[in-house]
Formats: structure tokens, C-alpha cells, sequence
């Protein structure tokens, strides 16, 4: 390997001389005045000092970069991504950003073949970077890579971070940090702008302790509760040459398991009782759903889930999920989900919370109330809960209930599995023939109705292997009785923190997951949503994302237009000027030519019912060959 | 703290921390049938319209009834076509109207608002009910609606 031609002048050293030197040669009247209004010093006043206009023409690619004064046969940053690659990370997700671009270039050309695990996402906002990877994370419960610039890009992808914060979605963030160039671009505690909303975060100062902080992030981001992480990694550790430094052994986290005793009460229980049940929640990872499935049919369970509100909780139509044949149940068990006698649910992320606000902010409501208890735990029979990971927890129980059950058992299990699946079947055969009944309102009116937009999709997706990656609670939530959420990414579920901004991107993350498994990915996409980055629709073109994006363009923020229409309604001042900045009128806008202008195929808009399904077809015929699509329908409010 | 901040910061605890749950009322709204409630066939009311419908149509847009209702009253958060209720007579929707509760609560609220005389006039108020009362039903038989048909014979054929 050839040795590095350091020189004995310091990088940071040289940097600041050659700086020095460029803004002697071009300095400008623009350069003096802002010298002289800070004193004569550039940061006299003790503040950051504007960029200098070498710097910005170094930024913007108006000049030379320094001569270099290394040979660098193996950067820091090929580590990075060596490490990244060790821990599987599929993708990583970015708008380009000059503190990083050490480990942007070994993401792009390290490896063989180069840029795979991870490959690199084109992002045109950090916000939406970060996004992706909350889509991506709920759909397969694991964390991607979200890269962030300096200083900006993490207060770009702020409000992300904190919506997947909220969420409890794992997320491996890391964000450059180049103390030598522009002053704006830096600071002494990066992480700290975002510390009140992630769980972890680290700036390491050498090599070798940055490639333990990224696996120790991705530890923190996987283990409950899961949320964002954030490693902060200096330019020059990117850049410099690492001859001697290796990838550290990676050691998986140790996840909070039930003891022994705890799982043979629980086996007993399920196996002693007359009509037991399991009530499912939001598990981390695909595998804890296939535990919970084998769990309840070892002991004839019938079950509830979640899968209609979120990812990873219990197949809907599996024949064990519904009321089953008698609702008198006497013992239920929870899985991240309250419980009648008891449920194991996974520590909550309320004192982690309390103990990063270092700011005094109080995110989450008063006394952190939106975050002080674990998922689920709002509303429900109370019973014992078990603090620990439901799905470690699961193979524990399983091979207890194996080690405990009887052949007596085993057929009076069978016997009762039967009977919840036939009531549960009547009981799904009822609740659909209701469904439907209701959903014929407005069936043929003009615009389109919700409720006939998702119906009318449903045949051309129910054999597909499908994820429906947007929230659908704006756009009448008709999905959870007309479809069959039988996947852990079927539906992924909310926003998390309520905000608005998230359809596009992490449909985009949910797509990328899609992409590698011949998945298709459904964005019912309402139209307030979409105009916060619509760029990302740009990225789904790009990267060839099977995504099928549908609007419910009812032109308007269409919450907030009712809760101002009450507002005037109640003072008196009627509600014909409700619309003032609650909508989207004067002028309508075009979302075909948005889209089209990102490059992806589109038509629309569709306002007559008779044109809906056909157009429907031709969108899902194009993500079936891996190009996007965009449908702009014209709707019902809701 | 005094009463007004406690307000305001529930206020801002409901909205920031329990927004989701705000949804998911949504989202049962559709579970209810969000997107139109079941058609019941109750006939129109027969009761005399004096307003005019032409005007009545751009009422019913500018003072934003179709947020809630639809714009052919089948849809949203409160459907009226086929559940006519208070709708049966002229002065019956306008009694509705002007009865309505004017507190402002702390929690956003979508509830039908009041409208008072000084904001709807009586003659507005007529103009809106002779457009509603030309709304009807376009909901077709089941097996006019195949997608929904095909939903349901699916259920019924699913194995058990």
C-alpha cells in the first residue's frame, strides 16, 4: 500500500493559510465592508463571520480547490462505508452537501461493485432524505441512512427527524461537520440542534471511535424504543488516510427479553385457558409478526391487530384474527399492546425524552405526555405490563408453550382455533357487507368519491404483492374495510407527529424497500401534503421507484379549512371567508404537470367517476415495470 | 399557572401531542362509512323551496358547506342526502342554523358551526336550502358498484 505524502503542515493549518492568502488576492469592497462593520475582525464580536466571497466561490465551484498536498490510498470515509455495508444498510439517502463529501465520494466509488449497501439516494431536500428513511424503516423495520449537511441540512431535516422521533422509527443519521470552511456550515455541538428528538448522538474524534459510533448508533436506532440517531463526523476524519484502522466486530444489541419464570406463567396461562386471546401491536421487525402468528395458532388464540392503523402487527385475515366464537375472554395477552391481564410492551421513550431536552423544550405535551408511555398504551383494560421487547420475548414464550403443551391440549386447541376462524370469517363477511353498503353513497358523483377511489383500486392491487405507504386518515381511511392488510408493510400507518409533508417522501423509502423485493408501492396522496418538497417525486423517477401516487386533490388543507370555517362559525362572522389560507385555489394547481415536470409519467386531472378505474390500470401496469406514476384525481373533500 | 395559559397549553398538547389520535377520529369516520354514510332512501322532502338554487349553489361554495357535507351532500363527515332530519322544511334548516352552539371550545373543533343572521342572511339561507333540496342520491344498486360487489363476494368466498 503506498504511504501517505503528509506533509509536516497540518491539514487544518494549511487550510487557513491558503484561505487567508486566496481572500488577500481577491479581497473585495463586499469583503471589506463586512470587515469593517465587525470591527475590523471578521468575528470581532464573538459571532460567526459571514462566508467570505473565496468561500462562497469555493462553495459554489468558482475556484480551485486548495493544491492538494496528500496521496490518500484509504480514506477514513471507505471505512465508514465498509462499516455501513457490515451492517446492512441498503441505502442511504442525501442531499449533497460539502461537509461530507469525503464519505459522499467512498459512498459513490468504494466497494465492489461500488455504490450498493449502501447505495446512494438522490434527496432534494433533507427533509425529505430523512423522510425516506422513515417510509423505508416502517416498511421493513429496519434503518437506512439519512446524510445531512452541516449545520443546514440538519435544520432542513429537523422537522423529520422529529416526526420519526415521534413515530418511534429507527433512522441511522449521519452529518458532516468541516470546522475549516464556511463558518455558517459549523458548530461546536452539531448534534445539539436535534438532541431533544433523537436518542442518541456522538462526535467522535478520531477514526477509530467514529466507526464504533456508527455501529453504536445503528444499535441505539434498532433497539427499543427505536428512534433516530445521529453521528457527527468531522471532515477531516472523511479524508484522512487510515492505514492502520479497521471495521470494529460488530455486536448486535441485547434486546430487554422476558425472564424464564414470567414466560412460563404466560405459556400456562395461554395454555390453561378456556378462551384465550392475543392482542397484537406494533412489532419492531417482519419477524416478530411471523412469531405472533406462530404464538397464536400454537395455542388457537384469536387475535386483535393493528395492522389497519399501522406496519408490523398481526396479518388481518389470518383466520385467528377477529372476535373470535366468544368474546368472554379469560386471559389476553398483549404484544406492544394493552391487555386485560398482561402485556409486554417495550420501555417508553419518555425519560430518554426528559433526559436529552436539555433545552427545556417539552416535546411531547405537558409533562411529556405524548411520549411517556410506551406505543399502545393509551386507553384499554390495564393489566400487568411487562417491560420488555415483545418480539424477543416471543421465541421464549414459543419454545415455553412447545415444552409445556399436551396432546389433550393440542385437540382442544385445534377445536377452538376452528371456531374462531368460522365466527371470525362471519364476523369479517359482516363488517364488509356493511362497509360497502355505506360506501355506495356518492358513488356516482362528480368530483370522485374516497371511498370509490380506494375501492376501485383494490382489484388491480389485491394480487400484487402491495404497500400502502401513505397515511390514510385524510382521505376517508376506507382501505381498513375494503382492503386486506395481510403484510407487516401493508399499511404504514400515520405521520407520527402530525405533520404534513411526509406522504411523498416516505412513499419514496417505502418504495425503495419495494424496488429490491418486486413490491409496489400505493402513495393516496393528499395534495397539501404533497407540496411541501413535491422534489421527491424527482428522486422516484430517478432511482426507477415502483410508486403509484393517486391524489386526493381536494385542493385544500382540508382539516385546517373546517376548523376555520367553525372558528368563524362560532364568532359570529360566518364561514365564507374560511378559505382565506386554508385552501388551494386561485390558481388550482396542475399536479399532471408538477409531476411530468419531475420527469414522471402522469395524466389527470380525473374528476369523472366512469374514467377512474382505467386510468387506475394504466398507473399500475407502469409501477409494475418500475416507473412511477403519478394520478392526479379530483376528489370529494373527503 | 393561570387558567388561561393551562388552557392554551392543553390546547397545544391536544394539537401537537394528540394530533394523531385526531386523525384516527378520521380515520373512523370512515370506518363509520367516511366517504358517505350508509343510503337510507329516505325520500326528499316535498316541503315548499322559496330560494333560488342558481344562487344557492355558489352559497353552498363560498360559505364552504361542501367541506363537510360534499358537494352533492353524500359524502364527508356528515352527510345529509337520504338522512334529510333537519333539512325537512325551510325554516327547519334555518332554526338549525341559527341554533347552533357559539362557544368556541379549546379543542379544534369541526362541528357544524352557527351562523348567526348577521353572517347568513335568511334570504342566503333559502337560496342554500332550494340548491340542497336538488341534490339526490347517485348511489347505484351493489351490483351496479362491481368493485364494491367484487369486495364483498370476495369476503364471502374467503376460506375459512
Amino acid at each position: 500500500m503506498a504511504k501517505s505524502q503528509k506533509t509536516s503542515v497540518g491539514r487544518r493549518g494549511f487550510l487557513k493559510g491558503a484561505a487567508t492568502g486566496a481572500a488577500a488576492l481577491v479581497s473585495t469592497p463586499l469583503a471589506e465592508a463586512q470587515t469593517q462593520r465587525n470591527g475590523g475582525s471578521a468575528a470581532a464580536d464573538g459571532g460567526a463571520s459571514a462566508p467570505t466571497e473565496t468561500q462562497l466561490a469555493r462553495e459554489s465551484g468558482n475556484i480551485r480547490p486548495p493544491v492538494a498536498v496528500r496521496k490518500i490510498t484509504r480514506p477514513g470515509s471507505d471505512l465508514m462505508v465498509q462499516t455501513l455495508k457490515e451492517l446492512g444498510i441498503e441505502y442511504a439517502a442525501a442531499n449533497p452537501g460539502s461537509s461530507f463529501e469525503g464519505l459522499q465520494e467512498s459512498l459513490i466509488n468504494y466497494g465492489n461493485p461500488p455504490n450498493q449497501m449502501p447505495e446512494f439516494i438522490t434527496a432534494l431536500h433533507e427533509e425529505s432524505a430523512v423522510t425516506m428513511a422513515h417510509g423505508y424503516a416502517k416498511a421493513e423495520g429496519k434503518p437506512m441512512l439519512a446524510l445531512l449537511h452541516g449545520t443546514i441540512g440538519i435544520q432542513h431535516a429537523a422537522m423529520s427527524i422529529y416526526q420519526a422521533y415521534y413515530d418511534r422509527v429507527p433512522i441511522l443519521m449521519i452529518a458532516g461537520n468541516d470546522p475549516d470552511f464556511i463558518a455558517a456550515h459549523t458548530a461546536h455541538d452539531m448534534a445539539g440542534m436535534v438532541r431533544s428528538f433523537t436518542k442518541w448522538d456522538a462526535e467522535p474524534k478520531t477514526l477509530d471511535e467514529a466507526l464504533v459510533a456508527i455501529q453504536r448508533a445503528y444499535n441505539e436506532a434498532i433497539t427499543p424504543p427505536m428512534a433516530p440517531t445521529l453521528v457527527v463526523l468531522g471532515s477531516e476524519i472523511q479524508k484522512d488516510n487510515a492505514p492502520n484502522s479497521k471495521v470494529p466486530a460488530y455486536r448486535p444489541p441485547e434486546f430487554p427479553v422476558i425472564d424464564a419464570t414470567r414466560a412460563k406463567e404466560i405459556a400456562n396461562s395461554l395454555l390453561g385457558a378456556q378462551n384465550p386471546r392475543i392482542a397484537v401491536g406494533r412489532l419492531r421487525t417482519p419477524e416478530g409478526v411471523q412469531r405472533a402468528v406462530e404464538l397464536a395458532e400454537l395455542v388457537g388464540a384469536c387475535t386483535s391487530t393493528t395492522a389497519t392503523n399501522g406496519p408490523m402487527s398481526f396479518p388481518q385475515r389470518h383466520p385467528l384474527c377477529g372476535p373470535g366464537a366468544d368474546t368472554n375472554y379469560d386471559y389476553t395477552l398483549g404484544l406492544e399492546a394493552p391487555a386485560a391481564q398482561v402485556f409486554i410492551q417495550g420501555p417508553a421513550l419518555g425519560p430518554i425524552a426528559s433526559s436529552r431536552d436539555t433545552g427545556n423544550i417539552g416535546f411531547g405535551g405537558i409533562n411529556g405526555a405524548g411520549l411517556g408511555g410506551g406505543r399502545g398504551a393509551r386507553g384499554g383494560p390495564v393489566g400487568t405490563r411487562i417491560e420488555a421487547d415483545a418480539e424477543a420475548s416471543l421465541p421464549v414464550i414459543i419454545n415455553e408453550v412447545k415444552r409445556q403443551i399436551t396432546s389433550d391440549q393440542k385437540g382442544r386447541i385445534q377445536e377452538r382455533a376452528a371456531k374462531n376462524a368460522g365466527a371470525n370469517h362471519e364476523a369479517h363477511v359482516t363488517a364488509v357487507a356493511q362497509a360497502v353498503e355505506a360506501k355506495r353513497a356518492g358513488w356516482n358523483g362528480t368530483p370522485i368519491s374516497t371511498a370509490r377511489l380506494y375501492a376501485e383500486l383494490w382489484p388491480l392491487i389485491k394480487n400484487e404483492d402491495w404497500c400502502l405507504s401513505s397515511p390514510s386518515n385524510f382521505s376517508g381511511g376506507h382501505n381498513a374495510q375494503l382492503w386486506d392488510h395481510n403484510r407487516p408493510y401493508s399499511y404504514l400507518g400515520g405521520q407520527g407527529a402530525g405533520g404534513m409533508g411526509y406522504g411523498a417522501p416516505a412513499s419514496v423509502g417505502a418504495a425503495l424497500a419495494a424496488r429490491a423485493r418486486n413490491r409496489i408501492v400505493v402513495n393516496i396522496q393528499t395534495d397539501g401534503d404533497l407540496n411541501y418538497a413535491p422534489g421527491v417525486l424527482w428522486t422516484a423517477v430517478h432511482h426507477k421507484l415502483p410508486m403509484l401516487t393517486v391524489m386526493h386533490n381536494n385542493r385544500a388543507w382540508h382539516q385546517e379549512y373546517m376548523f376555520i370555517e367553525y372558528m368563524a362559525g362560532v364568532r359570529g362572522r360566518g364561514a365564507d371567508r374560511a378559505h382565506i389560507g386554508s385552501t388551494l385555489r386561485d390558481p388550482y394547481l396542475d399536479y399532471a404537470k408538477m409531476a411530468a415536470g419531475y420527469g414522471m409519467a402522469s395524466e389527470g386531472p380525473i374528476t369523472e367517476p366512469a374514467k377512474l378505474s382505467a386510468a387506475l390500470k394504466r398507473g399500475v401496469a407502469s409501477v409494475k415495470r418500475g416507473e412511477p406514476y403519478l394520478i392526479d384525481v379530483l376528489t370529494q373533500p373527503r | 399557572m393561570n387558567c388561561h395559559l393551562k388552557s392554551r397549553l392543553q390546547a397545544a398538547a391536544i394539537l401537537i401531542g394528540l394530533l394523531s389520535p385526531l386523525m384516527m377520529l378520521d380515520a373512523q369516520e370512515g370506518a363509520r362509512g367516511g366517504g358517505g354514510v350508509s343510503p337510507k332512501n329516505v325520500p326528499a322532502p316535498t316541503s315548499p323551496v322559496t330560494g333560488n338554487p342558481t344562487a344557492g349553489k355558489q352559497l353552498y361554495y363560498s360559505f364552504g358547506c361542501y367541506a363537510c357535507h360534499g358537494y352533492n351532500g353524500e359524502t364527508g363527515a356528515r352527510a345529509f342526502v337520504g338522512r334529510w332530519g333537519n333539512l325537512a322544511t325551510e325554516q327547519s334548516f334555518i332554526t338549525f342554523l341559527r341554533g347552533r352552539a357559539n362557544i368556541a371550545p379549546i379543542p379544534p373543533s369541526t362541528s357544524m358551526p352557527n351562523f348567526s343572521e348577521s353572517s347568513m342572511s335568511d334570504k342566503q339561507a333559502k337560496d342554500i336550502y332550494a340548491y340542497i333540496r336538488t341534490f339526490k342520491s347517485t348511489a347505484p344498486d351493489l351490483k351496479d358498484a362491481s368493485a364494491l360487489n367484487a369486495i364483498l363476494e370476495a369476503a364471502r368466498q374467503e376460506k375459512k
